[in-house]
């Protein structure tokens, strides 16, 4: 029975029930249930894994075997030769993939801690899972930074550490800001993953035996829950919740001064910053969408935990993070195009009508037509398998936005007798193994660590209440700080 | 461990719970004799107990310095130590130190926060402790520690105000 | 371009590009485009031969290039031959970027030097040069018998995974510098020649020091016909490039 808008003047209780019933199925934190039936629901999601998910994680680790020990071995073993890169290209599909995974990293962070920052409640049973998220690309991000070095073994000299050779690293460089940053952020972000975490470790502590039993005892470090220990987890929560904004902002800023510093046509554009934030915004809540409908579909319990208003919800946020983007861009094109210095000019004309022009124009139509033509519809945004879809080709965009802006940016250059085509050789195994390896890490994580955060869900329901306003009834929300 | 046993006693939900706290303050037991262990974090407001006081924050402050000295360090003392020239930029530029105090003082607030929780609440800790499983199943538990001749009469409080239960404290492996 | 004194005087202090002492003056009007510049630097400095395929792609490994700048419509078609190396510049734009100071400014010598041992290949000091002038080594590559006898002991080979570019012949310079030292005296303007200049047949390169008024160098760098590659960048390079006559100067 669809709701419609009815006058205040009918008072059916008949109607009333249902209006309340509606809202109960609709919204998580307004249907309750007791908390060791939670318990016990994010439990058994994690045990009884069925045959057909073992396959697919031999699958994945076959993929990871393949792309990231076989074929980067080969690379190591044999230099650059292998992958793509030549002269005047020197960064190509590491690099592209490098921003990408960082990107997707950002996801986790805006979800846990940005949508904390501003109450948004409907975050509570999916932050950890977008959590896991930032962790696990972040790894990804921390191979591709590796494979794109000509000597991988001697990476350990970019960090400052006293030594023999009495030499220190190079804090001019916006490679080292982007060592100092993403560690921060990867040491951030386990972090506030770890921190929450703690509760659901003691309930599955108490929950479990065996093997399950000993490995949760130790991890949940003998938490037990008194006010003491909640105060402090608390605090620390506020403070890490603030605080890591400014750091996730700061990691992708300092991503884009990678390209942004560089004496490039096309490169030195002073909008980088913030437009490399958005967009790893754009690709992240996309990849939390896409992550939530596979969870959804495919874990136990799951469809109490993940409604279709978690969907609706997120999908506004793909639909404002895209015109975001999409204005960053045109800031971007607009003044390159306006007042273009001859480089610039041949550059963008090479990226809308050179040989890859087709993935410029592939970037545009994922980043922004597809969001803008579908998210604005209701249905849609609350139908999993269409977030998906469109959480998937926004992703392609951006990947393709990050394609055009590192190696077919590099190939026009201010003297043209050197300019060079692009052909990506080893990086693509390598990326296919990154992506196994993201898959098959978040798979066995699925196994071990509690996916809900089941404390913060109950908190949640604690604090929503449907109250009468006159005769309809409302949702309300108490802050319980 | 004192002497005396400490009791348990488990309520189902926050109302009781509050009531609880007032009728043992009521018998004399004051709050530093009653601790609250629960599955979801219950407000000092919620119960009308005392402020609870963490020094998560002060240190977060600390470890804000400390990672701005070590941004200092690396920005301006590694050029100190190795003074090498790049590029036309000055020995210590301005610019790029920026942001590697920022990263680092960054780096100090996280690491001190979350290092502060566990100096805080002492973790790990795998002592046996007080505690029953039922707790992360949503009970909420007041632990009351009152001489041992008041006991009964806490007990009969305790029931009266809705507990689940009221029993010896146990000190169990967690 | 005239000097116009209504401009105040002014200099970026906080940029401190130094003044070269090392340069070259290439004339472009008697420059042939023979390449034999480019032969006898890639015997010098042991540049290793990377195949047809791989030079193909874009992955040759010399350190001079003959840039082909061709003018007007057939049959009144013009070329202009412009030997393109590292241009050692006062304020280059590869050493700040280098995470591990591979790419750093000698303060004797005051040139671009990398250094080939520090290296780990992150390639951000090659994205970085204007000029396109360094070359990366992909691979290992082999130098069959009896190729490994033409190696120059004076020059270190270089490994994959490794940036490497033109280095003025420091090599010479060091050379030149050690001798004139051991018999008490300066070097002679002439005396220390990079491979490129040797070899030229044209005597197109000149090489010298330009922190001297009264070096050739110097000299032919203060005619009216000098111009430097990418000016306005502001890196300072080393290099005068000597073209004028009946040419449309280029950019």
């Amino acid at each position: 029975m669809s709701v419609m808008a009815k006058p205040l003047a009918h008072a059916h209780g008949h109607e009333e029930h249902d209006h309340e019933a509606e809202l109960r199925k609709e919204h998580l934190l307004l249907d309750p249930k007791p908390r060791g039936e939670m318990n016990a629901m994010v439990m058994d999601m994690m045990e009884g894994t069925s045959w057909k998910f073992w396959v697919i994680v031999a699958i994945l680790g076959a993929l990871v075997l393949w792309g990231l020990v076989y074929s980067w071995g080969m690379m190591i073993a044999n230099g650059l030769g292998l992958a793509g890169v030549n002269q005047p290209v020197y960064w190509g599909l590491f690099l592209v993939h490098t921003v990408f995974w960082i990107g997707i990293s950002h996801a986790g962070t805006f979800v846990s801690a940005l949508l904390r920052v501003f109450k948004a409640e409907f975050r509570r049973p999916f932050t950890r899972a977008a959590e896991l998220m930032t962790t696990f690309s972040l790894a990804q991000a921390a191979v591709m930074i590796f494979a794109h070095m000509g000597r991988v073994w001697l990476a350990y000299w970019m960090f400052p550490l006293p030594n023999q050779r009495q030499i220190w690293p190079n804090f001019h460089s916006p490679l080292m800001w982007d060592f100092l940053a993403i560690n921060t952020y990867l040491l951030s972000s386990t972090m506030y993953l770890f921190l929450p975490l703690i509760p659901d470790l003691a309930m599955a502590r108490d929950r479990s035996t065996g093997w399950r039993k000993k490995v949760y005892s130790v991890l949940a470090l003998g938490w037990r829950g008194t006010e003491g220990e909640w105060t402090h987890l608390r605090t620390a929560l506020n403070i890490f919740a603030f605080a890591i904004l400014p750091i996730m902002f700061s990691v992708h800023t300092i991503v884009s001064w990678d390209f942004a510093v560089a004496m490039r046509p096309g490169w030195s554009s002073t909008i980088f910053g913030p437009y490399f934030v958005v967009g790893a915004i754009h690709s992240g809540v996309a990849a939390v969408g896409m992550v939530l409908v596979v969870i959804r579909q495919f874990m136990k319990n799951m469809t109490y935990f993940i409604r279709p208003e978690h969907f609706d919800a997120l999908g506004k946020l793909m639909l404002i993070i895209s015109m975001a983007w999409a204005y960053f861009f045109f800031n971007d094109f607009m003044v390159q195009w306006y007042g273009g210095d001859k480089w610039t000019d041949e550059l963008l004309h090479f990226h809308e009508a050179g040989r890859w022009g087709w993935v410029w124009f592939m970037m545009l139509i994922c980043n922004v037509a597809v969001p803008w033509l579908t998210l604005w519809n209701k249905t849609i945004r609350r139908t999993p398998w269409a977030m998906f879809i469109i959480g998937l080709l926004i992703n392609v965009g951006m990947w393709a936005e990050r394609f055009i802006i590192i190696p077919v940016s590099l190939s026009i250059n201010r003297m043209p007798f050197r300019w060079g085509d692009y052909k990506p050789g080893v990086e693509v195994p390598i990326f296919i193994g990154s992506v196994a390896f993201f898959i098959l890490l978040y798979m066995l994580a699925s196994r071990i660590i509690p996916l809900v955060p089941v404390w913060e869900v109950q908190e949640g329901q604690m604090a929503h209440s449907i109250r009468k306003y006159g005769k309809e009834p409302v949702v309300t929300v108490s802050d319980l700080e | 461990m004192t002497e005396k046993n400490m009791l348990l006693a488990l309520f189902e939900e926050v109302n009781r719970t509050a009531l609880a706290v007032d009728k043992l303050r009521a018998l004399g037991i004051d709050n530093e004799h009653v601790n609250v262990i629960s599955g979801t974090p219950i407000t000092e407001a919620m119960l009308g107990r005392p402020h609870q006081w963490t020094n998560v924050p002060r240190l977060a402050m600390g470890g804000a310095l400390g990672g701005m000295l070590v941004g200092i360090l690396l920005a301006f003392g590694t050029p100190a130590l190795y003074p090498v020239y790049v590029g036309g930029q000055p020995l210590f530029p301005v610019p790029p130190s920026i942001v590697v105090l920022f990263e680092m003082t960054m780096l100090g607030i996280m690491l001190s926060t979350f290092l502060g929780v566990f100096l805080d609440a002492r973790f790990p800790s795998y002592s046996p402790k007080v505690y029953v499983p039922e707790i992360s199943d949503g009970y909420i538990a007041l632990l009351i520690d009152c001489p041992a001749e008041m006991e009964d009469e806490v007990k009969k409080v305790m029931t009266e105000a809705g507990a689940e239960s009221v029993k010896y404290a146990e000190v169990q492996p967690l | 371009m005239a000097k116009n004194h209504n401009i105040p005087e002014f200099k970026a202090e906080w940029k401190e590009g130094e003044e070269g002492k090392w340069g070259m003056a290439i004339d472009m009007d008697i420059c042939t485009g023979c390449n034999a510049c480019v032969a006898a630097c890639a015997m010098e400095n042991n540049i290793p031969f990377v195949g047809e395929e791989d030079s193909g792609y874009g992955r040759a490994m010399h350190w001079i290039r003959i840039e082909r700048l061709w003018e007007g419509e057939y049959p009144e078609v013009k070329t202009d031959f412009q030997p393109v190396m590292c241009q050692q510049c006062g304020s280059a734009p590869c050493e700040p970027v280098c995470p591990v100071f591979a790419s750093v400014h000698s303060q004797a010598e005051k040139l671009n030097v990398q250094v080939y041992n520090r290296c780990i290949g992150t390639r951000y000091c090659a994205n970085n040069c204007p000029y396109v002038a360094r070359a990366f080594n992909s691979r290992d590559y082999d130098r069959p018998e009896p190729l490994n006898n033409q190696l120059n002991p004076d020059v270190t080979v270089r490994r994959r995974g490794v940036m490497e570019k033109c280095t003025f012949c420091i090599q010479r310079i060091h050379k030149g510098q050690d001798q004139a030292k051991s018999e008490g005296r300066d070097v002679y303007d002439g005396e220390v020649q990079p491979a490129c200049a040797q070899a030229c047949p044209a005597d197109a390169i000149v090489f010298g020091r330009v922190d001297d008024p009264e070096s050739r160098v110097s000299k032919l760098a203060r005619q009216g016909r000098g111009y430097k590659l990418l000016e306005d960048l502001n890196t300072l390079p080393s290099v005068t490039y000597l073209k004028g006559g009946s040419h449309v100067r280029n950019g």
